[in-house]
Parts: structure tokens; C-alpha cells; sequence
């Protein structure tokens, strides 16, 4: 918090590390964190409802997020979301019943020459094909 | 993980294919951190900011606004303390020339951080990274504490009298944090809704203090502009737009990749002489020139120079030069749906026009591509993004507007087509 | 001091206003310069969303949003030509693309911005054919407010107001785009002491009060001017009267007593006028010792005839209670009463309650400070002379000094209690003669508020039943006990009254009912009235 002029600066570096921690920013997480910056509940909460990786539901252990934006979709991203829709059994945005991955799609991650690709967690995986992209997913625990 | 050095570099990258160059003995062997000695030790601070405006460097971030200038605007005579924001949010679709930027040349930006620092007196600077970017924030982390240990960031910079703090912040996922002051919005911990203007942020900025917010691209110029002097940075490139860019090319090419060339240079040559021109024998339909933001050139009109000036002429801007191209195959009116999305999503909601505009345009399109289009949508849709433009509190809702325009000027026949057959007729497309 | 132009007009405003400020300021804003605009609100933060307010500055290529725009000396403003008139069918057309076609059902109907603006301004069809984002339509968000999200422009009012002025912070906008929607937090609803003016700030139908719901179409409402009677701040109001029956206060803009809010309890109190405890008739108690109802000749008479027999050796053995919720008209013939009688016992007790910063004040009666400058001062002297026996006969109005006075008990011992009330109360126990008063929405004066504000009432609606203000029940009890000052035949007549007031006490120079004006007038007096006890 001190290398910002005020310290509500540092809540999104906040709501990470809490995220990293609890996989969600729940209600009671948010009094905590609205506390630790003098705000209130809901302004923490609206931050989180803002951005697109912070969560205000539980999520599953694992985020496979394809990018579906203009330069992967015409390498055919959709199609190696889909084909990774029926492998899990879940739509985008779902989870799966035991609770591994949260599938989901993304705007731009900035990875547009090596289309198509999708991120798990922090890392990228970049070039795949449907059968990479399936091998990838069953290796997550 | 960090991206292959570029297919083409010039000065900001030709050192990237050695990992070395990101480290800071690497970087200060290879004359790392000389042209920051030099303006702070033998340069005025106006005297810097003067030889970067002369350079003619245009903002590389997208809007293309002149960088000296830009520092300019910082109020001298302040006892405010004064902040510089390096805009690392790249989430401009087509885009990821930062991202190499970052992950193989950190020293290169904090040098051209540090040079602006002492022009306007700044005394800390914020990176702004989007949160996507993990590995970049890790080796930007990694130069920042190199560049502390070996004093040339903290106070007494290489033992003058400058003191400079650099933090690095990680966004969280809205592309709408790249613009200058929602950015500045989320760097304070709250949604990134961008502020009204004025103020400007060098008047009211990042915790309400005077400040500059630049580019990645545009500050890793900087060290080169002060080792080289402006007359070599206006050989390069084009007369309104010297230096050089890196393109991103992606889409329906055979090299996909990045391509350091000087600005000015033609689209087809970047297509078809350096990416390898379109694969499996097929024809080009289409390029978008400057990233997702920027309207669609056809097929016939790729001659164009590279430069705001002459892209203008066409009805397009370089924006931050993302080059992606679409071959025959390609359904307009999907990639219509896919870029109007993507605009719907990240409308940050402010603006009336923006808010519902974004929503309206993308249902029309969507309904356009299952085939329950009439003529006259085609018409409202245009009349919409034209109500998009100009009016708002940023130019998201222009950057919205101006790809419907761009596809409606040149490929209306598929929006056309897709009424007459009440179905998309370009099965071969890309799967939307 | 700059000079502008508008619309081809040269006007002189203050520095550092920008367009709508100035306009607001002149008085013209919507009323003769119009420019519509949803998300602005004088006494709010400037919010720069909606786009509605978009003006032509010359010399600036864009059209330019007025109320961010800062005044500057020579700059020409233009309100009204083509470019403007596209821009704001633009924001028109767009606003109306997601907002449902409600107003069949809509409480805002007749009142609604978006009405008025898209038939002033907007285009005369919808070109949308995609269906509306559905969303919660009936969002309980307190026990004051319901929330249609569906029907919510997102102006971001509401939560500004929670935000600066309320400073409770239970609404925000959550999301972003078109799923953009106001929200609270299940544990934390929408609860606090001035909610209910989030409906009133809403331009369209999306914050409604249970209250107001579905009770009755705006059109047919008349809106009366008026002041609360809740406290001593006296929030200027207007009364939504239709059917000789009050639906509702909202609060009236003035900018030197409360802005443009009203707390809530103030707000609700219009269920005070029709409430079922009124005292409906004059009565008299009876020998066997009941209270039965009487003709107002009659009760008239009986009190006359009481007082003249217990002042028979002298008017000292009088003593005169003052309301704090009656005006200062009815006041000051209570006084003249007194004078002519000859009595010098004189009092108020006004009731004392939670003041906070922002409007709510400590006395809960509109006008004890008008009762102050009319030389009524606190109960105590009454108690202590009632205590001490001095007194044989009370003229009481309204029962805030019961407990002060001693109870009912105390009461009990005197020979005479004549009793000039709105509501009942315990103390028709300990009254003879009652008489049925009317409350401030019943008739015409004035009442000074904490700040010795002097502000007109005027009557709004006739009471059902019988009942007169107590000027005029004093009067004719005056006038039957042949009192000087007290003309037979004289109609009572509260304006007169009311000027006479002006011309003979100092403080009320100039602030009779006619000359109050709209927005009130401070009592001549320099000084404040002074302070009873308690108040703040």
C-alpha cells in the first residue's frame, strides 16, 4: 500500500493475491478487504463485478480461458473451444461437476500470431491444436 | 514462454533474439542506460523534452499523439509531485508488439522511462500492466529490481541528483483500462470508467496529480532518440511519421508474427513480402491495418503506406499497427459479430451512446449472420455507429463505430448477401 | 463575472459555473433555455454519462456536454439548432432501445424525463426490433424503495445521492456495458433517513416508492406548494393533492432551506392530515364526566362562559399554551387573546426528538420559533405557576405539554381546560372544552423555521369534517367574551390577520403571508429568535 499516494491503489494487487488464496471473492472476504481500505463492502464488490478475473462465485480449481477474438476465431478458435465444450461436458462460462476447470472464453490476450491458444491460470499455451488443446486439459489435476 | 524474437528488427529489437539483452548487464553491455546518463548529466530537462518533440515521435499506444509534446504539458513550477503512467494494458485486438517489448527489452523502456522522468519531472512512475500479461509482469519485475540494485532507478540515479521510484501495478482484465484515464481509474482501485475531460490528466492525473501517460513502444524509443539525435530518428520512416513500428501480423498469413519496419512502409509488402502472403494458395479479402479498432481495407486498396497520413486518406488509422488479414473464405459479417462482441464486452457502460450502441450493433449483426436480416438494418446500423461517434466521454465509442463503418463501406455485398439468401452464404468462413 | 452568449442572448454569470450551473443560476434552465439532460442534478457530483446535454459551443468542432463545460468569457452558446437536435435524438433513440415499454404501468408515467424528453426531442418510431435484456423488475431494495432495473438509463443519480448526500453508500452500479445494473448488497438494503428521495432524483420509473405505488396517476394530481411539518426545518414540499385528499409530499427546491430533499419521516407525515385520530368535532364534557360531541356554537359559548367565571377576580389565573404546530398567524391571535384578557402566563412546549448534519432538526414541530418571536417561551413557567396553584384555567393548544405540565393529574385540578387540538390525545382527559383544529394543509399562514425562516402555507385540502383554525376558534371565543381587539362580527380571515401581524410585531415586518414569497423570507428581527430548550 505505500507505494501508492492513497492506498486504495493497491486493491486490485489486493483482490489478486486474496483470489490466489480463496479461487473468489466471497461477501465475507469483501467486508475484510473493504475494511483493510477504509470503502465500504459494495465498492469492493463493484470492483470485482468490473473486471473479467475477479470472481464473485466459486470457480473451478483450474481457468481454461480460449481467446475467441478476431485473430484466433480466423485460425478457429471457436471450433477448439466447442470441441473443448463437448470434452469437458460444459458450456463457456460453466464449471465442470467435480469442480476441476472453469472453461471459458476470452477477448484478446495478446497472443495473436500464434492462434489459436487459450491460457490456464497465468500461462499461455500458444499454436494448439484440438488435440493438443484436449491433452492440455485432461493433464490438469 | 516469452514470444521468438521478431521475423524483421531494427533498433528496439535487434538484440531481442539474445535472452542476455533482457538482463541488465546485457542490456548495459550493449550500451544499456548511456542515453539516460546522457540527458540527466549534459541535458535540461526542457532541452530533452524539446529533442523528443522535434523527433516527431508519435504515441505508439494507438491515438498517435505527439510524445514530446505530450511531456510538455506537465506544469513546471509545481510542488505537486508529478507522475508518468507507462501504459502496459495492451488488450487492443491484433495486437502484442508491447508484450515483446516487455518480455525481452524491459531495460529498454525503464531506460526510456527514466529520460522521460527527468523531462518532466516525475518523480515515480506507474507500469500499468494488463493482468493477462503474467510472464511479461514477472520479467518486468525482475529488471525493476535489477535496475534499483544497480542505481538506476531509486534515489541518486547513477549518482546524480534525480531520484526515480518505478511500481509495477497489474491490471485485471478490461480493455477499457487503456484508455488514458481509465486507466488512471483503476490505477486508483476502482472500476476503470475513463474521466470526463477536462481535466486532463496533466492538469488532474493519477491521484489527482499532474501526469503523463505513454506507451510502452513509444518510451522504449526514447533511449534511441537521445542516442542518435533527431535527425537520424527522421530518417527513418515517412516525414509525418519517422521511426519505426512493430507490426503484429496475424490472421490468413503464413508467418504469423512480429515485424520491426520502418512507419511508412507498404501493407502489401508487410503481408505479402514479409509474412509470406496468404496461405494455401488463396486470395486476400481483406486487412485490417492498426488493430481491431481500425477500419477494414479491401483487397484492392493494401498499397498504402503505413503512416497515419496516408491511412487517414484511406479511412483508416495505424492505430497500433495489428495487422490481420482475411483470406477469400472469409464471412464479413461473422467477422462483424466477432469484432462488435468484443466492443459489447468491454464498453465500460458510461456513455448512453456507447452502452447501448455497442449492444444494439452487435444484435443486429448477430441476427444479419443467422439470416434474419432485412435491408433496412443495414441502414440502421450505419446510423448507429455514425450516433456513436464523437459524443462520448472517451473514443471507445468511436473505436466501436468505426469497423461497422469500415465493413459496411467495402463488403456491404455480404451484409446484402446474407439478407437475400436469409442465411450466411459463405460457408467456408471461419467458424464464428 | 464573465459574459456569454445564448442562443444569441448575452448574459452575465458567475466564474467557473459551467453551461447547466449557469443556466440554473439565471433560472432558466428548462425554463425558457432547454436543455434536457438526465444525469446532471444541481446539488449532485457532476457525472458526464448520459450525453443528453450536448450544446454547440462555436469555435469547438464537437458538440460539447453543458454540464462540463466551464463558462468562459465571450464563449457563444447554442442550444437549439440541427446538430444539437441529432445529437440528442441519438441518445434518445438509444436510451429507449433497452428500456421496456412500461408506461401503461409505470408509477413515473406523467412525470417521466424519458417521457418528455423522447416526445420533445426523440424520434417518432422505434427502429429496434431486438428483444430487451430482462432483468429484476420488482427489486425490493429497502423497506422504502422498489427497483426496476429493466427500466433504470443507469444516470447513476442514485448512487451519487447514496454516495455525497445520504453518505450510506448501499447502491452502485455493478458490472460493465449493457449489463451494467444498480445494485445493493443483500445485507446491507437501501435504509436510511432520507431513501425515499432516490424516487424523486430518478428521472424515469426505475426507483419508485412503495408508498406512491399504484395509488393514483400524477396527471390527476395538483401539485400545491407547501412547507413539512415534520420539524423545525421546514422542507418546502409540495403537496400531490387530488380528490380533496393529499397522495403524497415530495420535496420543493429551495436552495436556502433544504435544497431539493425531504427526510423521509417528513416525507411520509402527509398521512398525519387524514389520519383516522383527527378530532373530528367540538365537545364539551358532559356532568356525568364524558366528552360528547357538540355544535361548535355551543362549545363556543361553554368556553366563554367558563373563562369569564374564572376571571371574574382577575385574568392572572389564566395561563395560554401555545402549539409549535400551529402558525404564526393562529399564534398571534392567541397572543392578542391573552393581552386582551390580561393574562401574562404564557408558554410552549415543543417536542424534542434526533436531529442529524443534514436536515432532520431536534424539535419535531414546524413553527416553535415562530412561537418564540411571538413571546411564547418555554412550559416551565407554566408548570411552575400550575405547580405552585396560580393557575385556574388552561387555553392549551395541541398536547405537547401534557408531560411538561404534569400529566393529566395535574390537569385534573384545574377548573377549567379548554383544549384546541388536531389529534386526540391523553389530554382530552383533563379537558372541558375541545375544540377540532386544523392542521397546516387545512388552511393559510405562515411558520418560522429553525433559522427564523418565515414560509407561507396555503390550504391544500378542506378537512372532511369540522374543523377551524385556531385563530378563528380564539377569535370567537374573543368575540363572545366581548375581549378588545375582538370586533363582533367579524369574519375571521387568516391574510388579514396575517398583515396585521406584520405591521405590529417588529420580527414579522415584511413576512406576512403575502409578502413571504415563494421561497420565504428570515424574520426581520437581525437576531435569531431564541432558543427553547433542547433545540439545537
Amino acid at each position: 500500500m505505500e507505494k501508492f499516494p492513497k492506498k486504495r491503489g493497491a486493491l486490485l494487487a489486493a483482490l489478486h493475491i486474496a483470489q490466489a488464496e480463496h479461487g473468489w471473492i466471497s461477501p465475507a472476504l469483501a467486508k475484510t478487504l473493504a475494511a483493510l481500505f477504509e470503502i465500504e463492502p459494495i465498492e469492493v464488490l463493484e470492483v470485482v463485478s468490473f473486471y473479467n478475473m475477479f470472481y464473485d462465485r466459486p470457480q473451478g480449481r483450474h481457468h481454461v480461458y480460449v481467446c475467441t477474438n478476431l485473430p484466433c476465431s480466423l485460425r478457429g478458435a471457436r471450433g477448439l473451444l466447442r470441441a473443448l465444450e463437448s470434452h469437458l461436458g460444459v458450456r463457456a462460462g460453466e464449471t465442470t461437476a467435480d469442480g476441476r476447470v472453469t472453461l471459458g472464453h476470452e477477448e484478446c490476450l495478446g497472443a495473436c500470431a500464434y492462434a489459436p491458444m487459450l491460457r490456464v491460470g497465468e500461462a499461455y499455451h500458444e499454436n494448439l491444436d484440438v488435440e493438443q488443446a484436449k491433452r492440455l486439459v485432461d493433464a490438469l489435476e | 514462454m516469452a514470444l521468438t524474437a521478431p521475423y524483421v528488427t531494427n533498433y528496439l529489437t535487434q538484440h531481442f533474439a539474445d535472452d542476455a539483452f533482457g538482463q541488465v548487464d546485457g542490456y548495459v553491455a550493449r550500451g544499456g542506460y548511456e542515453a539516460a546518463r546522457q540527458a540527466i548529466t549534459r541535458m535540461a530537462p526542457d532541452e530533452v523534452a524539446n529533442l523528443v518533440k522535434d523527433a516527431g515521435l508519435q504515441g505508439r499506444g494507438g491515438a498517435g499523439f505527439g510524445a514530446g509534446l505530450k511531456w510538455t504539458f506537465m506544469p513546471k513550477g509545481t510542488d505537486k509531485p508529478k507522475y508518468l503512467v507507462c501504459n502496459a494494458d495492451e488488450s487492443e485486438p491484433g495486437s502484442f508488439k508491447d508484450r515483446i517489448l516487455m518480455e525481452r527489452g524491459p531495460h529498454q523502456m525503464l531506460e526510456g522511462i527514466l529520460i522521460a522522468a527527468w523531462a518532466t519531472g516525475a518523480e515515480k512512475t506507474f507500469i500499468y500492466i494488463r493482468g493477462e500479461y503474467a510472464f511479461a509482469a514477472t520479467q518486468l519485475e525482475r529488471a525493476i529490481e535489477e535496475a534499483y540494485s544497480r542505481g538506476y532507478l531509486g534515489s541518486r540515479v547513477m549518482g546524480t541528483g534525480l531520484s526515480h521510484d518505478v511500481v509495477l501495478v497489474r491490471g485485471a482484465g478490461a480493455y477499457i483500462c487503456g484508455e488514458e484515464t481509465g486507466l488512471l481509474e483503476s490505477l486508483e482501485g476502482k472500476k476503470g470508467q475513463p474521466r470526463k475531460k477536462p481535466p486532463f490528466p496533466a492538469q488532474y492525473g493519477a491521484f489527482g496529480m499532474p501526469t503523463t501517460v505513454n506507451n510502452v513502444e513509444t518510451f522504449s524509443h526514447v533511449p534511441h532518440i537521445v542516442k542518435n539525435g533527431k535527425e537520424w530518428f527522421r530518417g527513418i520512416g515517412t516525414e509525418k511519421s519517422p521511426g519505426t513500428t512493430i507490426f503484429g501480423v496475424s490472421g490468413h498469413v503464413v508467418r504469423p508474427g512480429l515485424y520491426e519496419l520502418p512507419l511508412g512502409t507498404k501493407l502489401d509488402e508487410i503481408v505479402f513480402e514479409h509474412a509470406g502472403g496468404v496461405p494455401d494458395g488463396k486470395r486476400v479479402k481483406g486487412v485490417i491495418p492498426g488493430g481491431m479498432s481500425m477500419p477494414i481495407l479491401p483487397a484492392g486498396q493494401l498499397d498504402v503506406p503505413m503512416a497515419n497520413e496516408f491511412l487517414r486518406e484511406r479511412k483508416s488509422m495505424l492505430g497500433t499497427g495489428g495487422i490481420m488479414v482475411m483470406d477469400e473464405t472469409t464471412c464479413m459479417v461473422r467477422v462483424g459479430c466477432v469484432i462488435s462482441w468484443f466492443f459489447r464486452d468491454e464498453s465500460c457502460g458510461q456513455c448512453t451512446q456507447c452502452r447501448e450502441g455497442t449492444g444494439w450493433m452487435n444484435k443486429i449483426l448477430n441476427r444479419i449472420e443467422r439470416g434474419a436480416g432485412t435491408r433496412d438494418d443495414l441502414d440502421v446500423l450505419l446510423d448507429v455507429a455514425g450516433k456513436m461517434e464523437g459524443a462520448t466521454i472517451c473514443a471507445f465509442s468511436d473505436a466501436a463505430a468505426w469497423p461497422v463503418q469500415g465493413l459496411l463501406r467495402h463488403f456491404r455485398d455480404d451484409f446484402e448477401a446474407h439478407v437475400r439468401a436469409q442465411k450466411c452464404p459463405f460457408p467456408a468462413s471461419f467458424e464464428l | 463575472m464573465v459574459n456569454v452568449t445564448i442562443d444569441g442572448v448575452a448574459y452575465e454569470v458567475q466564474d467557473g459555473r459551467t453551461i447547466l450551473q449557469a443556466l440554473d443560476d439565471l433560472g432558466l434552465l428548462m425554463n425558457g433555455v432547454d436543455v434536457p439532460h438526465y444525469c446532471w442534478h444541481p446539488k449532485l457530483s457532476i457525472d458526464g454519462s448520459c450525453r443528453l446535454c450536448q450544446v454547440e459551443v462555436k469555435g469547438q468542432p464537437k458538440l460539447q456536454i453543458a454540464c462540463n463545460t466551464v463558462v468562459a468569457n465571450g464563449m457563444e452558446i447554442i442550444t437549439a439548432n440541427e446538430r444539437v437536435q441529432k445529437a440528442r435524438e441519438g441518445v434518445m433513440e438509444l436510451l429507449l432501445v433497452n428500456h421496456p415499454l412500461d408506461c401503461p404501468i409505470c408509477d413515473q408515467a406523467g412525470e417521466c424525463k424519458l417521457q418528455d424528453y423522447a416526445y420533445e426531442y426523440g424520434l417518432a418510431h422505434a427502429r429496434t426490433k431486438e428483444p430487451r435484456r430482462p432483468l429484476k423488475k420488482r427489486a425490493d431494495l429497502g423497506p422504502t424503495i422498489l427497483l426496476d432495473q429493466e427500466r433504470c438509463i443507469l444516470c447513476r443519480r442514485c448512487v451519487r445521492f447514496t454516495r455525497e448526500i445520504s453518505k450510506t453508500s448501499e447502491l452502485s452500479v455493478m458490472s460493465r456495458g449493457d449489463r451494467s445494473t444498480i445494485e445493493i448488497l443483500p445485507d446491507r438494503p437501501l435504509e436510511n433517513d432520507y431513501s425515499m428521495n432516490v424516487a424523486d432524483i430518478c428521472p424515469v420509473g426505475a426507483l419508485t416508492t412503495k408508498d406512491f405505488r399504484f395509488k393514483i396517476r400524477v396527471w390527476f394530481l395538483e401539485e400545491r406548494p407547501g412547507v413539512c411539518t415534520g420539524c423545525a426545518n421546514g422542507c418546502n414540499i409540495h403537496l400531490g393533492v387530488a380528490n380533496n385528499q393529499v397522495y403524497r409530499y415530495v420535496p420543493r427546491r429551495n436552495d436556502a432551506v433544504n435544497d431539493t430533499w425531504m427526510c423521509d419521516e417528513g416525507r411520509m407525515s402527509y398521512k398525519r392530515i387524514a389520519a383516522p385520530d383527527r378530532i373530528r368535532e367540538p365537545m364539551l364534557r358532559g356532568a356525568s364526566g364524558g366528552l360528547a360531541s357538540a355544535k361548535l356554537d355551543a362549545a363556543i359559548a361553554a368556553a366563554a362562559a367558563k373563562l369569564r367565571a374564572v376571571t371574574s377576580g382577575g385574568a392572572g389565573v389564566v395561563a395560554a399554551l401555545a402549539s409549535a404546530h400551529a402558525t404564526n398567524e393562529d399564534l398571534f391571535v392567541l397572543r392578542r387573546f391573552c393581552e386582551a384578557l390580561g393574562t401574562q402566563t404564557l408558554g410552549v412546549a415543543v417536542p424534542i426528538g434526533r436531529a442529524d448534519e443534514l436536515l432532520i432538526k431536534a424539535e419535531k414541530a414546524a413553527n416553535g420559533a415562530g412561537a418564540r418571536a411571538l413571546g411564547f417561551e418555554d412550559v416551565q413557567g407554566v408548570a411552575d405557576r400550575l405547580k405552585a396553584g396560580a393557575v385556574r384555567a388552561l387555553i392549551v393548544l395541541g398536547n405537547d405539554a401534557l408531560a411538561a405540565l404534569g400529566g393529566e393529574a395535574a390537569l385534573a385540578k384545574l377548573e377549567c381546560v379548554i383544549l384546541l387540538d388536531t389529534h386526540h390525545s391523553p389530554l382530552e382527559r383533563a379537558a372541558d372544552v375541545v375544540f377540532p383544529a386544523r392542521v397546516v394543509a387545512e388552511k393559510l399562514g405562515t411558520l418560522t423555521n429553525h433559522a427564523g425562516r418565515v414560509q407561507r402555507a396555503e390550504p391544500a385540502v378542506e378537512p372532511a369534517f369540522e374543523a377551524f383554525a385556531e385563530g378563528e376558534i380564539l377569535t370567537r371565543i374573543g368575540q363572545a367574551l366581548g375581549l378588545a381587539g375582538f370586533a363582533p362580527g367579524w369574519r375571521y380571515d387568516a391574510r388579514e390577520v396575517s398583515k396585521l401581524m406584520g405591521e405590529v410585531v417588529p420580527a414579522f415586518a415584511g413576512c406576512d403571508v403575502d409578502s413571504v414569497g415563494d421561497e420565504g423570507r428570515p424574520l426581520a428581527d437581525a437576531a435569531t429568535p431564541p432558543r427553547g430548550a433542547g433545540a439545537r
